[in-house]
C-alpha cells in the first residue's frame, strides 16, 4: 500500500517515541547497572516499576484522588515521584537482600529462577491487593478546574507546537525529569565515592572487597538507585497513559531490558540510547504497521542486535579468560 | 624419523590481544614420542600457546600443524578428535558428575551411537557403553590406588586438589589422544605427590604411548621428565635445548630473576 | 535418577566411614555432604536412590498410577490424574534443556503451545482436517523439535542470561502472534485469535478414538512411562553425559571432544519434541486451545515442577509434578474451598514440624498460636464487634472454630491488604532474626498467616497459588537450590 508521507503523523510518532523511549531508558538503566555489577538479569525490575506506578496512584488517591486533589498540582506530582522513587528503591534493596544476596555464589541458574519467582510474586501480590481492574491516574483532567465535565487539565496543555503537533506539558515534564535523573546519575557514578566504589565492584567484586570496599553495601546502593529510577518511570507511565495495572511491568521490563542490551549492557549512555531506539521503534511500528506489530518489532530488534553485535551498540566486547 | 613430519609443529605463530602481543613469531615442535617442557615466568604466554593449539584462540598469523595437517580454524572438539587433548591449569572438571562419568564423557569424540540408538538401547549403543566403561576404568587404573574402585562413583568435587589434577589427566587420556598437553600438572601438589607425578608423566609415554607437551614451574619435574625444554618470555622463545642448556642460559636466568646481565 | 553422590563404601572395612579421618582432604571436602546426609530430605533422597533402583521406582510409580482410575471419579481423574501426567511430560522435556544441558530456556511454554495449536490445526473442524493421531502426533513432534532447533540457534553465541531473555521474547512473541496477529489463512484466522481453536479431535489409538477419561488417562500414562524409560537410557548414554558435561563447563566439554554447539541444539530440539508431544495430548484432552494456556504462569509452573524435586533428576520431575499439580488443583477456583483450607493449614503445620526443633518447641509454638488467636479475637471483639463480624468463607467443618479464632472484620478489603503486606514483612523479618526472638515472632506471624488466608487467599485462590509459587521458587533457590530430594551442586565461581 502506498501512503503519502504525512509529516504530522511522523512528528507525532517521533514525539511519542522519544517520550516512551526516555521511560524505557530509565528502566534500562536499572537493568544495566545491576547487570554491570552482579552479572545478574533482574527479572523483577519490571515489577518494581509497576509497584512504583501503583505507589504514585496511592499518593494520588490519598491526597483526594485525581478529580479533587487537596493540594496544588506541582507539589502533588513532586510528591508522587518522591514517594514512588523511595518505595521502589527500598523494594529493590529488599529484593536484593532476600532473593539475590543468599545466591551470590550459587550456580548461575539459581538467581535467574529466583528473580523469576520474585517477579511472579510481585505481580500477583499487586493483583491480590489492587485487583485486576485498571487504575487510572486520570492525568487528562488532573488539575483541571472542572474535572467532572472532562475539562482538560494543565498537563495536556501544549508547551510548544511543531508542524501542527502539540508537545504537551506532561511530555516535557517526562523528558526534563529523565534528563535530570540521567545527569544526576552520570555525576554520581563519575564523581562520588560511591560511584567509584560501584565501578570498582563491577570491574572485579572480589578485588574490590579486598581493597576495603563494602561490596554488599555498594550492591544494595546500586539496587536502590536502579529501582528508584524504575519507580520514577512507573509514575511517568501513569501520567502519560493514565492507566496502571498489575501486569504492566512484564512487557515494560522486557522492553527496558531490550533497551539495555541494544545500547550495550553496563553503559549508562548506552541504556539511554537503547531506550530511545526501542521507544522510537515501537512508536513507528505502531503508527505505520499497526499496534499489534509493535511488540514483535521490538523483539525482532533485540534478536537482531544480539545476533549481530551481542555487546550492544556502545558496549565493549569482553575477552574470555581460559 | 627425519623424513616424518613432527607430531605437532607451530610455525611463526603470533597472537595479540588489543595492543598486547602475547605470543610472537613462535616456532615450536613436538616429535612423536617426545616429552617437551614449556617454561617461562608468569605471563610469558605458555597457556596461550595451549589455547592456540587446542583451537580456543585463533592465531593472528602463522601455522599450526598436527601430523602434517593444518589445524588452524578448526573447532576445539575437532582438534581433540584429531588427537590433541589437554588439561587445564585452573582445573575445569565436571564437578557434579562422578569421577567415572568425567572420564566416560570424554569418550564422546570417538563413539558414534545416536540419540535414537541410546533411547532404544540398540546393540551398538550397548556395546559402546560397555567399551566406554572399560576404557574409563582402564584410564583411572593408570593412577593406581589414587583413583581406585570406590572413588569411581564419587562426585568429582569430593576429590582433593591433587586427585583433581590426576582426574584431569585421566579425562584427557580418554579422548584417545596422541599428544597430551598438560598445564602445570604439579601445581598445588606436595613434594611426595610431585615425585609421583614425575614418574607418572614418564609412564604416560612408556606405557600409554603418548607424546607430551607440558607447562611446568617446578624445575625438579622439568628436569626429571624433559627430552627438550623450551623457554618463553613475553611471548618470545628465548632458549631451547636440553634441561642443562636451558637452565644455564643467561637469558632464561634473567627472565626468571630479572638480573641485569650482559645487556 | 542420578542424584547419587553416596558416601563411599570401602570394601571389606565397613567401619571405615565412621572413623574420623583427620587430615585426609576429601574428608574435609565432603563435610557439606555429610552434614546434608544427616538430616531431612536429602537423606530421604539418597535412601530412595540407594534402596530402589530406577526400574523399581518406575514399577512403583507405574503400578500406582495405573490403578488410579479404579478409585478416582472422572472429574478427579481429569484434574489430578491427566493433568499430573501432562505436567510430568512437560517437566521431563524442560529437564532435558535446563536440567541436563543447563540452558535456561524461557520460551519452552511456547513450544508446548506450538505443539497444541499445530495438533489442533491437523485434527479439528478449523480447516476440516482430521488426521489420525498415528500421523499427526509424529508430524507435530518433529515440527516442534525443528522449531526448538531454530529457537536454540541463538544459544550458539549467547551465554546464560541473554539466552534466557531471547527465549522469553520468543515465548511472548508466540502469545502475541497467536492472540493478536492471527493471520488470515484460507479465509479464516489461522489461530482463532482470543477465541482459540475449539472442537479438537481426541487422540486415537490406531483408529480407535479415546473418548472416555479413563482411556485417555491410560493412553497418556503409557506415553509418560515410555518417555521416562527412554530418557533414563538417554541420560546414561554418551549424549546424556555430554549434556551434563556441557552444563558443568562448556569450555572443558568442547576441549574434551564434545561438539558443544551441536549438543545444545540437540537438547533444545529434544526438549521441544517432548513439549510438542505434551501439546498434542493437552489439546486433545481439553478439546480446545487458547493463548492463555501457554502464557507466563504455565511456564513458571513447569519450572516449579522441575526445580522442586531436584533439577536434572527424573524421579524429581515425577515427584515435583505430583506435588505441584495436586496442590495446584486444591487451590483451583472450582474446587470446594474447604479442601484448599485443610491443605493450607496442613502444609503450614508440616513446614513447622520440619523447621522447628526441638519437638517441645513445636508444641510451645502451636499452643502459643492457638492461645494468641483466641486472645486477639476476644480483644478485637471487645473493642469493636464489627472487627470480628466478617463471615468465614465456606468454612466446612472448620468454620465454627475459625470464626471464633481469626479476626475477620466486616467489609475487610483494606484490612486484608494491610494484613497481607504485614505478613510479607513479618516473614522476611523472620528469616533475619535468630534464637528466642524468632520463636516469639513466629507466633503472631503464624496467626497473621491464618488471617491472610481467611481474608484474602480464600477468596482468590487462583491468585494465591501464583503468589505461593513465586514465593516457593525464591525460597527453594535461596534455601535448597538443588530441590527437595537433590544433592547440593558445587560450582567454582
Amino acid at each position: 500500500m502506498i501512503v503519502a508521507f504525512n509529516a504530522e503523523l511522523f512528528i507525532q510518532l517521533l514525539v511519542n517515541g522519544i517520550t516512551l523511549g526516555s521511560l524505557y531508558g530509565l528502566i534500562a538503566l536499572g537493568y544495566s547497572m545491576v547487570y554491570g555489577i552482579l552479572k545478574l538479569l533482574n527479572f523483577a525490575h519490571g515489577d518494581v516499576y509497576m509497584i512504583g506506578a501503583f505507589v504514585g496512584y496511592g499518593v494520588l488517591s490519598l491526597l483526594g484522588g485525581p478529580l479533587s486533589p487537596n493540594i496544588a498540582l506541582a507539589p502533588l506530582i513532586v510528591l508522587m515521584f518522591l514517594a514512588a522513587m523511595l518505595v521502589s528503591g527500598l523494594l529493590g534493596v529488599v529484593i536484593e537482600r532476600f532473593a539475590y544476596r543468599p545466591l551470590r555464589d550459587a550456580p548461575r541458574i539459581a538467581p535467574l529462577i529466583s528473580a523469576l519467582g520474585v517477579s511472579f510474586f510481585l505481580q500477583n501480590s499487586a493483583l491480590l491487593v489492587f485487583g485486576s481492574q485498571f487504575r487510572s491516574y486520570d492525568s487528562f483532567v488532573l488539575g483541571s478546574k472542572n474535572p467532572e465535565f472532562f475539562e482538560p487539565g494543565p498537563l495536556t496543555d501544549p508547551v510548544f507546537v511543531v508542524n501542527n503537533v502539540n508537545v504537551q506539558l506532561i511530555q516535557v515534564i517526562v523528558l526534563a525529569t529523565t534528563a535530570g535523573l540521567m545527569v544526576a546519575l552520570t555525576l554520581l557514578v563519575a564523581k562520588t565515592h560511591l560511584g567509584k566504589a560501584m565501578r570498582a565492584t563491577s570491574y572485579d567484586r572480589e578485588a574490590a572487597a579486598m581493597m576495603g570496599i563494602d561490596t554488599d553495601r555498594v550492591i544494595a546502593s546500586t539496587f536502590f538507585i536502579g529501582s528508584l529510577l524504575a519507580g520514577a518511570a512507573g509514575v511517568m507511565f501513569g501520567l502519560l497513559f493514565s492507566q496502571v495495572f498489575h501486569f504492566m511491568g512484564f512487557l515494560a521490563g522486557l522492553k527496558g531490558f531490550t533497551a539495555a542490551v541494544v545500547g550495550g549492557i553496563g553503559s549508562i549512555p548506552g541504556a539511554m540510547l537503547g531506550g530511545l531506539l526501542v521507544g522510537l521503534a515501537e512508536s513507528f511500528a505502531a503508527g505505520y504497521l499497526g499496534g499489534r506489530w509493535s511488540d514483535l518489532t521490538v523483539f525482532g530488534i533485540l534478536i537482531l542486535v544480539l545476533l549481530i553485535r551481542p555487546s550492544g551498540l556502545l558496549g565493549t566486547r569482553a575477552i574470555q579468560k581460559v | 624419523m627425519t623424513q616424518k613430519p613432527p607430531l605437532l609443529e607451530l610455525e611463526q605463530v603470533t597472537k595479540s590481544f588489543g595492543g598486547l602481543t602475547v605470543v610472537q613469531s613462535l616456532d615450536l615442535h613436538v616429535d612423536e614420542g617426545e616429552i617437551v617442557s614449556l617454561i617461562g615466568p608468569n605471563g610469558a604466554g605458555k597457556t596461550t600457546v595451549f589455547n592456540l593449539v587446542t583451537g580456543l584462540y585463533r592465531p593472528d598469523s602463522g601455522e599450526i600443524r598436527f601430523e602434517g595437517r593444518d589445524i588452524v580454524g578448526l573447532l576445539p572438539h575437532r582438534i581433540t578428535q584429531l588427537g590433541i587433548a589437554r588439561t587445564f591449569q585452573t582445573l575445569r572438571l565436571f564437578l557434579n558428575m562422578t569421577v567415572k562419568e568425567n572420564v566416560m564423557a570424554a569418550a564422546y569424540g570417538h563413539t558414534r551411537s545416536t540419540v535414537l540408538e541410546a533411547i532404544l538401547r540398540l546393540p551398538r549403543a550397548r556395546r559402546e557403553e560397555r567399551e566406554i566403561a572399560a576404557l574409563a576404568e582402564e584410564k583411572l587404573a593408570f593412577f593406581g590406588q589414587r583413583l581406585a574402585g570406590y572413588r569411581h562413583d564419587q562426585q568429582a568435587y569430593n576429590l582433593s586438589y591433587a586427585n583433581r589434577r590426576r582426574l584431569e589427566i585421566a579425562r584427557a587420556m580418554a579422548t584417545n589422544p596422541r599428544l597430551l598437553l598438560l598445564d602445570e600438572p604439579a601445581a598445588g601438589m606436595n613434594p611426595a605427590e610431585t615425585l609421583e607425578l614425575t614418574e607418572l608423566i614418564g609412564r604416560l609415554r612408556s606405557d600409554g604411548g603418548y607424546s607430551v607437551l607440558v607447562i611446568e614451574h617446578d624445575m625438579h619435574v622439568v628436569e626429571g621428565i624433559s627430552d627438550r625444554v623450551v623457554a618463553l618470555d613475553h611471548g618470545v622463545k628465548i632458549a631451547e635445548g636440553s634441561f642443562e642448556d636451558v637452565a644455564t642460559d643467561p637469558r632464561v636466568i634473567e627472565a626468571y630473576l630479572g638480573l641485569q646481565g650482559a645487556a | 535418577m542420578q542424584t547419587g553422590g553416596d558416601i563411599p563404601e570401602v570394601p571389606g572395612r565397613p567401619d571405615e566411614r565412621d572413623r574420623p579421618r583427620v587430615g585426609v582432604d576429601e574428608w574435609v571436602a565432603s563435610v557439606e555432604g555429610r552434614r546434608e546426609d544427616r538430616v531431612g530430605f536429602a537423606r530421604l533422597g539418597r535412601r530412595i536412590d540407594a534402596l530402589l533402583p530406577p526400574w523399581a521406582r518406575l514399577l512403583i510409580f507405574g503400578v500406582f498410577a495405573a490403578t488410579l482410575p479404579f478409585w478416582m471419579d472422572r472429574g478427579d481423574l481429569f484434574a489430578y490424574g491427566i493433568f499430573t501426567l501432562i505436567y510430568i511430560l512437560l517437566g521431563l522435556g524442560l529437564n532435558v534443556v535446563v536440567g541436563y544441558a543447563g540452558l535456561l530456556d524461557l520460551g519452552y511454554v511456547a513450544l508446548f503451545g506450538f505443539g497444541a495449536y499445530f495438533y489442533a490445526l491437523l485434527s479439528s473442524e478449523q480447516y476440516g482436517i482430521h488426521w489420525p493421531s498415528a500421523v499427526s502426533i509424529p508430524v507435530v513432534v518433529v515440527s516442534t523439535a525443528l522449531l526448538g532447533l531454530v529457537l536454540g540457534i541463538p544459544s550458539r553465541r549467547l551465554l546464560g542470561d541473554y539466552l534466557a531473555i531471547v527465549t522469553l521474547f520468543f515465548g511472548q512473541a508466540f502469545v502475541v502472534f497467536v492472540n493478536a496477529a492471527n493471520p488470515t489463512v484460507r479465509g479464516k484466522g489461522l489461530t482463532g485469535g482470543p477465541n482459540g481453536i475449539a472442537d479438537i479431535d481426541p487422540n486415537d489409538l490406531l483408529g480407535y478414538e479415546l473418548t472416555t477419561r479413563r482411556q485417555q488417562y491410560w493412553f497418556i500414562l503409557g506415553i509418560v512411562l515410555l518417555v521416562l524409560i527412554g530418557l533414563h537410557f538417554l541420560s546414561e548414554s554418551r549424549t546424556g553425559r555430554a549434556w551434563r558435561a556441557l552444563r558443568e563447563d562448556p569450555l572443558a566439554a568442547e576441549a574434551m571432544s564434545m561438539p558443544v554447539n551441536r549438543l545444545k541444539l540437540k537438547a533444545f530440539a529434544f526438549g521441544a519434541g517432548i513439549a510438542g508431544l505434551a501439546g498434542c495430548i493437552f489439546a486433545a484432552v481439553l478439546t480446545a486451545v487458547t493463548s492463555g494456556n501457554f502464557a507466563l504462569p504455565i511456564l513458571i509452573t513447569i519450572y516449579a515442577v522441575v526445580i522442586l524435586g531436584g533439577i536434572g533428576s527424573l524421579t524429581g520431575v515425577v515427584i515435583g509434578a505430583i506435588v505441584i499439580n495436586v496442590s495446584f488443583q486444591f487451590l483451583a477456583p472450582e474446587n470446594p474451598q474447604d479442601n484448599a483450607r485443610i491443605l493450607f493449614y496442613a502444609v503450614v503445620v508440616l513446614l513447622l514440624v520440619l523447621a522447628v526443633r526441638p519437638w517441645w518447641m513445636l508444641g510451645v509454638v502451636l499452643g502459643g498460636v492457638v492461645v494468641f488467636g483466641f486472645a486477639a479475637h476476644a480483644i478485637a471483639e471487645a473493642i469493636d464487634p464489627s472487627w470480628t463480624a466478617g463471615a468465614v468463607v465456606e468454612g466446612g467443618r472448620l468454620a465454627g472454630v475459625i470464626s471464633d479464632w481469626v479476626i475477620i472484620p466486616a467489609g475487610n478489603d483494606r484490612f486484608a491488604n494491610v494484613a497481607y503486606i504485614t505478613l510479607v514483612v513479618a516473614v522476611l523479618a523472620l528469616t533475619r532474626i535468630r534464637g528466642w526472638w524468632r520463636t516469639i515472632l513466629l507466633v503472631p506471624t503464624l496467626y497473621l498467616t491464618a488471617i491472610v488466608w481467611e481474608t484474602s487467599f480464600v477468596e482468590q485462590p487462583a491468585v494465591a497459588r501464583w503468589i505461593l509459587f513465586g514465593a516457593l521458587l525464591v525460597t527453594l533457590m535461596t534455601v535448597r537450590p538443588q530441590g527437595l530430594l537433590g544433592t547440593p551442586r558445587v560450582e567454582i565461581v
